[in-house]
């Protein structure tokens, strides 16, 4: 018995070495990738990513593994990812919560710590109020904000949360202070809805359900353009107000991955983005697929988080503790 | 709406959930009888082999297995006098002495009975009254949510009422724990030593495998060299389903049971061992033979066993429709729905009305299950009573150590649950009730999140809090929660006189 065992266990021993030397020479992908998704499972990140991850594990031919890494804003997953090693087999699935959690300082890095690989999709925020109340449109809701400075209440998700960001941008451009009141993912809904609150800012996919069943009306987006889910709902700049900052997700790897893994990566990912399945879901939770390339997708993230450290520092938020 | 309930329905009745829930209340027999390993620790380490399953799957295999611990325990209490979980413990007033006559078959007939029926009537108001409270609780704004949060803490003081200080400081201890982390509103790091791990703060159901699983592990290893497992009385029980004499007889304390079982259910805090005790009492004095109380009366047994049942439908309405849980165990099932991205609360019947129902009737069908699969199996099922504890431990270690991984695939999790695991002992060793700092847990960082939201929302007004009639009316009940232990003490203390 103790041979056989022996035998076995050097055989397995052997298999491992020889493996492992065939992944250093072979071409990448050659070993499961892990997916890590910032937030818990269940959520829209959650969902989306998965869906994403199992799309490109078709075209790359290894499975993508999706893994929650929740907490902290993202702000887990980041670390985690920025510090694995740079070989394209750990893949952050980013958000606009990249741009946050840097800015507002919990992390000790900047968004620029990591290499990004592009974008998948995007959503606007939503601007939105109970449904038969007073306000119709935007002019509305800032005739009577200006009536009334600084007691009018919008809730967020919180407090330097992007939804927090957008909520600021949307006070700055029609000019009147509301209170920002961080009800929170769960309660931001419901708070509108019982009165406590009297607009929100949300994102997209957390307000259509209740725009569809007409209890709440979504007044204007954050968006540039008009948006295909919700075409005939104004956004911000058609109406002359000047907010713009769209929710995206997308992928990030460590710094320090080759460009062609890379360059596979993106490309896989662009893919998979417009794979049936996932356009399909794209078009039942109300985001747009639209993806971006690395190159594209670096400068689309300078921009908005000159965006985002700009709203944060007018609302005295920004800590950013990246080493310039 | 009515669609919606159709839509739980189906749901709950695919075969996977009709697996789920009988598997589930199997393993809730099991884990049930086995004295020491409560039902809080016995969903605890199970929850993370759920993640895996959809959220309606894995919901359902939790309530099977709540359904079926409470019904579980009874069992070791008839057949051993030992009760397998805290919630039995009047039963085995009367179920032993049964067991000792030679009447264990009768004994556990009517338990099993009584337990079905406190648990349907429960549901049946878990199904009536949860809708109309969750429509009530949309009306709640963040005021009244820090109110009736708080309300919720006050209950550590009915846990307190041996020792206040020790009860007291477990909830603080809670308290501080909460603060680790991100800030809930503010969403900068607190005593995180610049650790990106620290910065998602302590997960609670980390927290309470350690808490309850370790010590509980720990004493079990202490007991296998004393004792050897009591043997089992005689191999046949003879009949089970009780005799038409035996079920008139358990009418009148099974429904005291149910309806005294739901109330203290819905009641934050209470849980089955006083929903137990209470009943059992009633039942007493209610009784046209009170003397056979003690002795083996049918009576004494169908009267606790159908209040711990009705116990849990009673524990998931304030948890399905406020999200604050009942009792330690619907505290588990909070962080179970939170992982699957589901909410408790109100918003959960305006949003996700098919999976509440789904919910509740994953409820009803663990109590079939239950009143099934304990008939069917029982003679089989009591041999867990004599499985050796040198296999079921290391089991348990590994499940706890797996268990704190999965939640969020961290490494760092499974060291916090150690360090739980050493303070859970520590307070074994204190006498320190373990309950107080988990409701702490659950309940501290929304306590933080509602005071601080509610006082940004008014601009720094306290006044708020006493100005709304829902946060006055928990604020009074608070008011209450904390006196009641102190009035019992003095009562008792004058009747002593």
């Amino acid at each position: 018995m103790k041979k056989i065992r022996a035998v076995v266990l050097s055989l397995t021993i052997f298999t491992f070495l020889f493996a492992s030397i065939n992944l250093v020479q072979a071409a990448y992908p050659e070993k499961p990738i892990e997916f890590i998704i910032p937030f818990g499972a269940g959520g829209g990140a959650d969902i989306e990513g998965r869906l994403l991850a199992k799309e490109m594990s078709k075209i790359l031919g290894v499975p993508v593994v999706a893994i929650n890494k929740p907490g902290a804003g993202g702000a887990v997953t980041y670390t985690y990812v920025k510090n694995a090693k740079p070989d394209g087999y750990t893949v952050a699935w980013n958000s606009t919560s990249i741009l946050t959690v840097t800015n507002i300082g919990n992390v000790p890095y900047g968004h620029d710590a990591m290499t990004h690989v592009g974008r998948v999709e995007y959503q606007p925020m939503v601007f939105a109020v109970k449904s038969g109340g007073k306000w119709n449109s935007m002019k509305d809701f800032e005739a009577d904000c200006k009536k009334n400075p600084n007691s009018l209440k919008v809730g967020n998700s919180s407090i330097g949360s992007a939804t927090h960001i957008g909520a600021i941008a949307v006070a700055n451009a029609i000019g009147c202070d509301v209170i920002h009141v961080p009800l929170g993912i769960k309660r931001r809904n419901a708070g509108l809805l019982s009165g406590e609150t009297d607009a929100m800012i949300a994102p997209l996919t957390g307000a259509i359900k209740l725009a569809k069943a007409k209890k709440i009306m979504i007044l204007s987006h954050l968006s540039a353009g008009t948006n295909p889910v919700v075409p005939d709902v104004p956004s911000m700049k058609s109406l002359g107000y000047d907010a713009e900052l769209d929710l995206f997700r997308g992928l990030s790897v460590p710094k320090g991955t080759p460009a062609e893994v890379t360059a596979k990566l993106s490309d896989a990912m662009g893919k998979a983005a417009q794979s049936s399945a996932f356009m399909d879901m794209a078009k039942k939770n109300g985001f747009t697929v639209a993806p971006m390339d690395v190159a594209t997708f670096e400068d689309y993230l300078e921009r908005d988080n000159k965006v985002v450290k700009a709203i944060m520092e007018v609302a005295g938020l920004y800590q950013s503790k990246a080493k310039k | 709406m009515n669609e919606e309930i159709l839509a739980g329905l189906m749901q709950a009745i695919q075969l996977s959930s009709l697996m789920a829930t009988g598997i589930g209340a199997l393993l809730g027999l099991v884990v049930g009888m086995i004295p020491g390993l409560t039902i809080s620790a016995g969903i605890i380490i199970v929850l993370p082999l759920t993640f895996v399953l959809s959220p309606a799957i894995s919901i359902a295999l939790l309530l099977g297995l709540y359904a079926g611990g409470m019904m579980g325990g009874s069992f070791s209490a008839i057949l051993l006098n030992i009760p397998g979980t805290p919630s039995a413990s009047a039963t085995a007033l009367d179920g032993y002495p049964l067991t000792v006559k030679g009447e264990a078959g009768r004994a556990l007939g009517v338990s099993i009975l009584a337990s079905f029926v406190g648990g349907i009537f429960s549901f049946f108001c878990l199904y009536f009254i949860a809708p109309s409270l969750a429509n009530l609780a949309l009306e709640f704004r963040t005021q009244d949510l820090f109110s009736l949060v708080f309300f919720g803490l006050t209950v550590i003081c009915s846990f307190a009422a041996k020792s206040l200080i020790k009860g007291l400081l477990s909830g603080v201890i809670g308290l501080i724990i909460v603060t680790v982390g991100q800030d809930p509103v503010m969403g900068t790091a607190r005593f995180t030593f610049g650790d990106a791990n620290m910065l998602s703060g302590i997960h609670f159901l980390t927290a309470m495998i350690g808490l309850f699983a370790i010590p509980q592990m720990m004493e079990s290893l202490l007991e296998i060299r004393q004792v050897s497992n009591k043997p089992l009385p005689g191999a046949g029980f003879g009949r089970i389903f009780p005799k038409f004499s035996d079920l008139k007889a358990m009418r009148f304390p099974a429904a005291i049971g149910a309806f005294v079982g739901t109330f203290i259910g819905i009641l934050p805090g209470a849980g089955g061992p006083i929903a137990a005790f209470i009943s059992y009492d009633y039942a007493k004095k209610i009784s046209s033979k009170p003397n056979e109380f003690g002795e083996g009366s049918v009576e004494g047994i169908a009267a606790p066993e159908a209040a711990n049942n009705a116990v849990t439908g009673g524990a998931l309405i304030p948890m399905m429709t406020l999200g604050i849980p009942g009792d330690p165990v619907t505290a588990i099932l909070i962080g179970a729905l939170l992982v699957h991205g589901l909410a408790p609360g109100p918003m959960l019947f305006l949003e996700q009305a098919d999976f509440a129902y789904t919910i509740i009737f994953s409820f009803f069908i663990a109590n079939v299950f239950n009143l099934l699969i304990a008939m069917a199996g029982l003679k089989f099922l009591v041999k867990v009573l004599s499985a050796p504890k040198s296999i079921l431990l290391p089991t348990i270690a590994l499940l706890c150590v797996i268990g704190s991984y999965a939640l969020r695939n961290s490494f760092f999790d499974i060291y916090v649950m150690f360090f739980f695991g050493l303070i859970g002992i520590a307070m074994r060793w204190l006498k320190m009730p373990v309950v107080p700092l988990l409701l702490a847990l659950v309940l501290g960082r929304q306590l933080e999140e509602h005071l601080r939201v509610s006082l940004t929302s008014s601009k720094g007004d306290i006044s708020v809090f006493f100005t709304s009639p829902f946060s006055v009316l928990f604020l009074c009940l608070s008011l209450v929660s904390i006196l009641w232990p102190f009035v019992i003490e003095r009562r008792k203390k004058l009747a002593t006189k």
